[in-house]
């Protein structure tokens, strides 16, 4: 009982934090608060299963061209969207504001091509749903696949940033933007990548939940808030700290789910938010 | 090699400069000496791209400096140290350097140049893996400096170096200032401490509340009764 609950929590925490990750990386780099990025998630998630459905293509390669699709969505927005924000607040501190009421207006606009085009029912597909077992637990096939996507994933990310030039200079605009025109460095493309990169990792996210998860397209408000909640609770910005907190958070909600009741999973998340926020503002690893 | 024309700065209803020019030749250092808020900083941040002047022109090379983005400059072979340093705090000491190699400029020569700053600060060397923000003034001030030299410069814009640090640490900064100016690289060099600068550089300006208001030849300034009345501090000054 209590391994299940380990196992299960763990991979579905492993998705979560891939999805916190995402969002960590666009605040971070971009200070751009992101509320439409559950939206960005199920597009993605949407997109899998018309390619799976539709075209006949398995899931595995679906991701191959979903990751760099997002990236790519990701710079268009930026440059349509955020750039004027960005220029328009200088240093004034208003871009936080303003990127917040921008992307509570794309959050329903996606919303509302997601319910045109792909309609209100809940959606899901059959791949590998056949049991595994895993330390004399049973985990469905597709959940581990997601799992290990987000290890992956998570592992490469935490590389790039800590080992590669590209990953040192996202590192110098996150950490000291005001120094990095010192060396040559345009804070706006940096930006622009880091936000490419994190849309990359919601779409990842979204296709990797897709693969073993029903969702409508209503869901995307909990997606954005549950990567909020990790990210606070990891410590914005902290990439380390949203690995670590989105694993937290994925066997707390097992926990809840298997202990206590399903219905309250939402409700502990939120506690624990509020909790974070209320004791431990910079975050469960944050500095301080 | 630099030509600043006429230049003005204005903060709101405070005018920083006012109609300032300055030239200076390649493989020179110049001083910009005046009391705090006199413009010093101004007229450098301009030069180096961070200040946005209303008027004047600022010309390197045949290149209008007003009209490229700072972190263009760069790439140029402008390296400006702001005051207060610029680095990156949460960075360790070879990731500041590191990044100071960002323009493709100095990608090239990245091990060489970080050789000379290593043996210019010996002490970057040992500390290479702290976090620059934890590490004091004076060593911050060598992380600022050492990471300027790796982006491959021919024009060093340096403010206040000196400003903050214990008197023995000046001396250490100096010491290394004296030393880059012999690899022949052009310096304008922003200093309340008249007569440490005076000692290396070539030339200097005097600029008061937003104005040149003298230049000359560095030994010639130094025994000027009004430069050591104004900068040097009256009858202290030393017989050099």
């Amino acid at each position: 009982m209590l391994l299940t609950t380990l196992v299960l929590g763990l991979v579905l925490g492993g998705t979560y934090a891939l999805l916190a990750l995402g969002l960590t990386l666009q605040y971070g780099i971009a200070r751009i608060m992101n509320l439409a990025y559950g939206e960005i998630t199920l597009l993605a998630a949407f997109i899998l299963v018309f390619l799976f459905q539709g075209l006949g293509i398995p899931p595995l390669a679906a991701l191959v061209l979903i990751a760099p699709a997002g990236y790519g969505l990701g710079w268009l927005l930026y440059t349509v969207m955020m750039q004027p924000l960005v220029a328009r607040s200088g240093s004034s501190g208003r871009l936080d504001v303003d990127s917040i009421l921008a992307t509570f207006g794309l959050l329903f606009l996606i919303q509302g091509v997601l319910l045109v085009t792909f309609g209100a029912n809940f959606t899901s597909i059959s791949y590998l749903d056949r049991g595994i077992n895993i330390l004399g637990v049973s985990v469905a096939l597709n959940r581990l696949i997601a799992f290990a996507i987000c290890v992956v994933v998570g592992t490469v990310l935490v590389l790039v940033l800590a080992r590669t030039r590209w990953g040192l200079n996202l590192r110098a605009v996150a950490q000291t933007p005001a120094s990095a025109p010192l060396v040559g460095i345009d804070v706006n493309r940096v930006a622009r990548q880091g936000f490419a990169l994190g849309t990359a990792l919601a779409a990842v996210g979204g296709a990797s939940i897709a693969m073993y998860q029903t969702f409508s397209a209503t869901d995307g408000v909990v997606f954005t808030m549950k990567a909020l909640v990790i990210v606070i609770m990891g410590g914005v910005g902290n990439v380390g700290g949203a690995l670590l907190a989105g694993l937290a958070l994925g066997l707390v909600e097992t926990f809840v789910a298997t202990a206590i009741d399903p219905g309250l999973t939402l409700a502990a998340t939120f506690a624990i938010f509020l909790g974070v926020l209320l004791w431990r503002p910079q975050g469960l690893f944050g500095k301080g | 090699m630099l030509e600043v024309g006429n230049l003005t700065v204005r903060y709101g209803k405070h005018v920083a400069l006012d109609e300032v020019s300055i030239t200076v030749g390649a493989g020179e250092m110049v001083a910009i000496l005046g009391a705090n808020g006199a413009g010093k900083s101004s007229l450098l941040g301009s030069i180096g791209g961070r200040v946005r002047p209303e008027g004047g022109s600022i010309r390197y090379s045949e290149l209008d400096l007003l009209s490229l983005p700072q972190h263009e400059l760069v790439e140029r072979g402008i390296a400006l140290v702001p005051e207060g340093r610029g680095i990156f705090p949460g960075l360790s000491v070879s990731d500041n350097l590191a990044l100071g190699a960002f323009p493709a400029r100095a990608r090239a020569g990245v091990v060489s140049n970080r050789d000379e700053v290593l043996a210019l600060f010996p002490k970057l060397a040992e500390r290479r893996n702290q976090i620059a923000g934890t590490m004091s003034g004076g060593e911050q001030q060598m992380v600022a400096i050492g990471r300027a030299l790796m982006s491959a410069p021919e024009l060093l814009l340096l403010d206040e170096p000196s400003l903050g640090l214990a008197p023995i640490v000046v001396q250490e900064v100096f010491a290394a200032l004296a030393r880059i100016r012999t690899t022949g690289l052009t310096v304008v060099i922003v200093e309340q401490n008249a007569r440490a600068t005076l000692a290396i550089a070539d030339r200097a300006y005097l600029i008061q509340a937003g104005r040149i208001t003298g230049s000359g030849p560095a030994g010639t300034l130094r025994t000027d009764p009004a430069v050591v009345r104004a900068f040097l501090g009256g009858a202290a000054m030393e017989q050099t």
